[in-house]
């Protein structure tokens, strides 16, 4: 089963840290050594803000993934738990975008200034990729002060179900002792 | 009281202070103190991340602290639920209390706070019913003309509910900048040597006179919020200022008023500017002098629980700069005064042994235990500093009692009016400490957020006015205007505007006004009238804004990408 990252939002106090490290993950120590203005901050996941909500907004690794379904060039895959995007493959032709229910997904201009043949920057998909290539796993989750993400695994899904399962089997007993 | 304790209190009340933007650490022990069952009341005029996650949030109308706090403590009185025992122990001036919070009520606070009179008794009840309750306040009490008497009024809350003196209570300043409290301790204030102790007491000014060799003047110095009209005011040539030396600090950001200040930086005759990197004030500077960062040198900071901590340096520094320590030994020297220390220790060592109250803070003890809380008397190594101020209910004053204190709420001093209907409050946010010097250098932070920042309204202000997220605006205050973003919210109400202070071309100080509190001499940031007026040609707008950008960087020498890219 792919994994994800599930944020809290009674933690979440909005300091997008979790923005900075993935932006650092992905691209590497060159973006402090170079000037802020020559590379784009492209990070894959944002902190959405409501009137009574602050928690970051990312990927859910879906198992059957509506953006993988429709993307005509078939650069989206399954890869250690994660549904990555092959972004040099990518056409940016956008339909990956309307298709994923959580706004997971942007088109942006590519983070290492990449430019098609006419010299216009080339645009690809950004998602989050749980940080696959990276041996200590999600940088967001590392990174967050507060500890409101989680990665959330398959074992801790089931242990979730299985624990409301029991708390659900006491509730009934309960009730039918009342 | 310790940061730490946060997290055993019962009840915190949060108030003026939003932890998040300001210190995600202590943030992240509000979190906690929750997750252990703490009750949270937050009082803010935002939902801030606070407000957020509290059990109640008091949305006061900005400008009405004290009123609030005599309120909640009227309803404690007529409710019972003041620890008479602590009063009668350790505290003096609760009948005088008594008789003033009379007109007081809930209702009385609703009227002035807007906060419903129920959630006022909800909060004060609380308050009062924690084993133990501690406040945390923050710029939201101390940013106001009336600030000191909501500092007491905030005391007498903990006083009569006995909230003074043992572990998880009391009232816990959070300050308002990166080692205030030392810069305090230290005795960077007009009227202290180093330890609080002033410099009109004669024993006093003669212990540092013979420390030192020189004679030192007993005069009272003059409040930095009050250096604009030193410059531009004073008549008589003796009392006007001529020279300033201004480190570690950005005048012509930080300060309220800017005009005003701009105007007295390019009269002074000679300005000398010290710190880490180029910023505004700099820019009008006769002499710069560069110095050394945190990281590339070692020293002694105070947390705001009173907490010396060591820190080292752990990186060389490049290039032609020093420490601060050092530049001031060789002014010092060259203005006639030798002064030469080898080190930082030899320093702290001086500071110690003329502080009674720091005494015992060794390098030694700092070291073993992580840290020291003064006062802390004795080099004993059994000493290990004083955790709770007013350990059993014994307070500063010569007979140990704590005093209540009785103050009315008086309004802010520049209120809304036709021309300027909205009411401006500085804040801070998360990604930029203080002004912008420090942060405004770091790449991903100024990826998250750059000129000209941002004004946060509310969706209906922003519906009336036209203007969508994103949009620049012009804001406008009697003293001036800046162009900065419009973000519509609905975590403000209507009537306000929130701006961060860092910003160099959205910078709302060019609106706040000089009005200080009496005692404080700090200025009301948290409130001065405004209006925001849509701009027609965004384009311009936008053209306007990268062309200032370009112009500021470019007079503190900073190179673009834009223009080494022309260069190649």
């Amino acid at each position: 089963m792919n994994h994800f990252v599930k944020g809290n939002p009674d933690l979440c106090i909005g300091c997008r840290t979790c923005m900075i490290g993935c932006v650092v993950a992905h691209e590497g120590l060159h973006i402090f050594e170079v000037d802020p203005d020559s590379y784009n901050f492209n990070p894959k996941l944002s902190v959405i803000k409501t009137a009574a909500i602050t928690v970051p907004v990312q990927c859910k690794h879906c198992e059957n993934p509506a953006c993988m379904a429709v993307c005509p060039e078939k650069c989206i895959h399954l890869e250690k738990d994660a549904v990555v995007v092959d972004t040099d493959r990518c056409i940016g032709c956008k339909t990956c975008v309307m298709a994923c229910p959580y706004g997971a997904i942007e088109i942006v201009p590519d983070s290492r200034n990449r430019v098609q043949i006419d010299g216009s920057p080339r645009m690809i998909a950004n998602k989050c990729d749980l940080c696959i290539h990276s041996k200590r796993g999600p940088e967001c989750v590392r990174v967050c002060p507060t500890e409101a993400l989680t990665l959330v695994t398959e074992e801790d899904l089931e242990k979730e179900a299985a624990d409301k399962r029991i708390a659900a089997a006491k509730a009934l007993a309960e009730m039918n002792g009342a | 009281m310790g940061v730490p304790e946060i997290e055993d209190a019962k009840v915190l009340m949060i108030f003026g202070y939003n932890g998040a933007d300001s210190h995600p650490i202590v943030a992240r022990r509000i979190l906690r103190a929750k997750q252990k069952g703490a009750k949270i009341i937050c009082v803010d005029p935002r939902v801030t991340e606070t407000a957020r996650v509290s059990h109640i949030h008091m949305q006061l109308k900005g400008g009405s602290n004290m009123a609030l706090v005599n309120a909640m403590a009227h309803v404690i009185l007529e409710e019972g639920l003041c620890d008479r025992d602590f009063i009668a122990r350790h505290t003096i001036g609760f009948e005088e209390l008594e008789s003033f919070l009379n007109p007081y009520t809930a209702e009385y606070g609703e009227k002035i706070s807007h906060v419903p009179a129920d959630t006022i008794r909800e909060a004060a009840r609380l308050y009062a019913k924690g084993e133990p309750s501690m406040i945390l306040y923050g710029m939201g009490v101390c940013q106001f003309s009336q600030a000191v008497d909501v500092v007491k009024g905030l005391a007498n809350l903990a006083l009569m509910t006995g909230n003074f003196g043992k572990p998880g209570c009391g009232i816990g300043p959070v300050r308002g900048q990166n080692n205030v409290q030392g810069a305090c301790d230290m005795g960077a204030l007009p009227n202290s040597y180093p330890g609080y102790q002033n410099v009109n007491v004669p024993e006093i000014r003669e212990k540092f006179e013979k420390a030192w060799g020189v004679p030192l003047s007993d005069k009272i110095g003059i409040p930095m919020t009050h250096v604009p009209d030193r410059v531009l005011k004073e008549k008589d040539p003796e009392k006007q200022i001529h020279a300033y030396y201004v480190f570690g600090e950005d005048p012509a950001q930080s300060d309220p008023d800017l005009a005003e200040v701009r105007e007295a930086l390019d009269k002074v005759d000679f300005l000398v500017v010290q710190d880490i990197f180029m910023n505004k004030t700099a820019t009008y500077a006769d002499v710069i002098l560069p110095a050394t960062s945190w990281g590339e040198h070692g020293g002694v900071y105070t947390c705001c629980d009173r907490g010396f901590q060591r820190f080292r340096k752990f990186i060389e520094p490049e290039g032609d700069l020093k420490d601060d320590w050092e530049i001031i030994s060789l002014i010092s020297t060259a203005m006639g005064y030798p002064m030469h220390y080898e080190n930082t220790e030899e320093i702290w060592d001086e500071v110690i042994d003329l502080c009674p109250s720091f005494t015992g803070a060794t390098y030694e003890k700092l070291e073993k235990y992580n840290g020291i809380q003064w006062p802390c008397r004795s080099k004993d190594m059994e000493d290990k500093g004083t955790p709770y101020l007013h350990k059993d209910g014994k307070f500063a004053h010569p007979d140990g009692k704590g005093r209540f204190f009785c103050a009315d709420w008086r309004p802010p001093k520049e209120l809304e009016n036709d021309k300027y209907p909205m009411v401006l409050s500085t804040v801070r946010e998360v990604g930029h400490y203080s002004s912008r010097t420090m942060t405004g250098n770091c790449r991903t932070l100024r990826n998250l957020e750059d000129e000209p920042g941002w004004a946060q309204m509310n969706m209906e202000d922003c519906e009336k006015l036209g203007v969508k997220e994103g949009e620049l605006v012009k804001v406008l205050s009697k003293r001036g205007y800046c162009m900065t973003r419009c973000l519509p919210t609905e975590r403000v109400g209507e009537g306000t505007l929130f701006m961060t202070y860092q910003w160099w071309i959205g910078a709302c100080n060019n609106l706040t006004t000089s009005f200080l509190d009496p005692v404080s001499n700090t200025p009301e940031y948290k409130y001065c009238a405004c209006r925001v007026e849509k701009i027609e040609d965004q384009d311009w707008a936008e053209k306007h804004i990268r062309d200032e950008y370009e112009e500021i960087r470019s007079q503190m020498g900073i190179q673009s990408a834009k223009k080494e890219g022309e260069g190649r």
